[in-house]
C-alpha cells in the first residue's frame, strides 16, 4: 500500500524547514499514525427483510497522516478488503461477495480517501473525501470525533450511505423492498503515533 | 412363512416424518406466496420451506432405498385387481412428486433473479443446481419452473386426498387392516384387523 509521505519527502521537508524560516505552504512535519487492528473496528449496519443486521470488515488497512496542529493538511486512506465482510449470518455472508452485491471478483477493494480534516468544534472533525465502492467514486464527508492522549488516537465515526449510489444490490435488489437502501458504515479506531 | 402384515418401524417412521413435513411444506407454500413481499415472516417462511423441502428429498431417497431392500407387506387379496393397480399407481405418483417437487423447488431457487444462497436450517449451505444459475435466459426458465412447482403442489394435494380417502375407506368401510399397517407401533393397542388372507 502506498504511503502518502515517503521517506525522501520527509527528509526534503525536514531539510527545507531547517533551511528556511519562510512561511511557505510546505506541509508540516509528517505525523503518521499506525492503526491497531486488534483494537479497531470497521463495520456496517443495514436492514434486510425488515430485520436490522450488522457486519464487520475483518481485513482493512488505513494510512493516516495527521498533525493536530494542522488538521487541514491531514490525509487518510482507508482500503477495505470487501471479501472480508462478515455478518455472522451464513446466508448473507455467502451473498455479499456475489456480483449482485460487492462483486469482489471485479472489485476486491473499497477505498476512502480524505484530504484535510475540518475541525467541527471540540473533538469533532469532518473529513471530506472520496469513497469508492464497486469502482464507483463519489464524494463523501465523514464526520468523526478524535481524542488524542499520550500518542494514542481514538477516532469514532459513522457515515450514512445509500447502497444503490454505489451499485450495491443489482437487478431486483435495486428495490428497497427486500433490503433497505440506507446503510451505515461505522468505525472505532485506535492508532498510535509513529516515532 | 407368512409375510409380515405390517410395515416395519423404519418405513413407518419415514412415512410419518414425510407426512408431517409435506403438510408443513404445503401450508408454508400457500402462506408465503400470499404474504407481503419483503416482510420478515415471508423471508423466514421461504427459508424454512427450502430447508424442509430438501429434507423431504433426503427422506424420499431413504424411503425408496428402504422400500427396494425391504419388501412392503402385500396388499389384501380381497382387493380387486384394478384397486391394486390403482394403489400401485397412486403410490408411484406420490413417490414421483416427492422427488420432483423438491428438485423443482431447488431449480426455482437456483434460477431466481434474487440469487439467494440456500443455507439449510441456517447452518448447512446448499449450492444452486449446477448450470442453472448461469443460464442466459434464467428469468424465463425461472417462471416456467415456478409454474411447474405450483402445478406439482396442486397435483400433490389431489393425490394426497385420494391417498387419505383410500386409507380411511380401507379402515372404516372395508375394515381390512390396511391403514393399521402404517400406524406407529406405539399406538398398536388394537390388534390388527386382519391379515388380508
Amino acid at each position: 500500500m502506498s504511503r502518502f509521505v515517503s521517506l525522501p519527502l520527509v527528509l526534503f521537508v525536514l531539510a527545507a524547514s531547517l533551511a528556511t524560516t519562510a512561511t511557505t505552504p510546505t506541509p508540516a512535519l509528517a505525523a503518521e499514525w499506525t492503526v491497531d487492528p486488534a483494537r479497531s473496528r470497521l463495520g456496517f449496519a443495514g436492514a434486510a427483510a425488515g430485520a436490522p443486521f450488522e457486519g464487520t470488515f475483518r481485513r482493512w488497512d488505513a494510512t493516516i497522516d495527521f498533525d493536530p496542529a494542522h488538521p487541514e493538511q491531514a490525509r487518510a486512506l482507508v482500503t477495505i478488503d470487501m471479501a472480508s465482510a462478515a455478518t455472522g449470518d451464513r446466508q448473507k455472508d455467502q451473498a455479499l461477495p456475489e456480483a449482485d452485491w460487492f462483486d469482489i471478483k471485479s472489485h476486491p477493494r473499497a477505498e476512502f480517501e480524505a484530504t484535510g480534516f475540518r475541525p467541527a468544534g471540540g473533538s469533532a472533525y469532518e473529513a471530506p473525501g472520496t469513497l469508492t465502492i464497486r469502482g464507483i467514486r463519489r464524494p463523501a464527508t465523514l464526520p468523526f470525533t478524535l481524542d488524542l492522549k499520550d500518542g494514542t488516537a481514538h477516532a469514532v465515526g459513522r457515515l450514512g450511505l445509500v447502497r444503490t449510489d454505489f451499485g450495491v444490490g443489482q437487478g431486483e435488489w435495486t428495490s428497497p423492498q427486500f433490503v433497505a437502501l440506507e446503510v451505515t458504515v461505522r468505525f472505532d479506531l485506535i492508532a498510535t503515533k509513529r516515532r | 412363512m407368512t409375510p409380515s402384515t405390517r410395515y416395519d418401524t423404519v418405513a413407518i417412521t419415514l412415512h410419518w416424518l414425510s407426512a408431517l413435513a409435506i403438510v408443513a411444506l404445503l401450508a408454508m407454500g400457500w402462506i408465503m406466496t400470499d404474504l407481503t413481499p419483503g416482510s420478515s415472516l415471508q423471508f423466514s417462511l421461504y427459508q424454512w420451506h427450502k430447508s424442509v423441502g430438501i429434507t423431504v428429498l433426503a427422506l424420499t431417497v431413504l424411503r425408496l432405498a428402504w422400500a427396494l431392500t425391504h419388501r412392503p407387506p402385500p396388499l389384501p387379496t380381497s382387493m380387486p385387481a384394478w384397486e391394486q393397480l390403482a394403489a400401485r399407481l397412486g403410490h408411484l405418483g406420490l413417490y414421483g412428486l416427492l422427488f420432483a417437487m423438491p428438485l423443482l423447488g431447488w431449480a426455482v431457487v437456483s434460477t431466481s433473479p434474487f440469487n439467494i444462497p440456500t443455507v439449510l436450517y441456517g447452518a448447512l449451505p446448499l449450492p444452486h443446481l449446477p448450470g442453472l444459475a448461469e443460464l442466459p435466459d434464467k428469468k424465463a426458465v425461472h417462471e416456467l419452473l415456478k409454474d411447474g412447482h405450483e402445478l406439482g403442489a396442486l397435483a400433490l394435494v389431489g393425490l394426497l386426498c385420494v391417498h387419505i380417502a383410500a386409507a380411511l375407506r380401507h379402515h372404516f368401510v372395508l375394515r381390512d387392516g390396511v391403514l393399521m399397517r402404517m400406524v406407529p407401533p406405539l399406538t398398536r393397542a388394537a390388534p390388527p384387523l386382519g391379515d388380508g388372507g
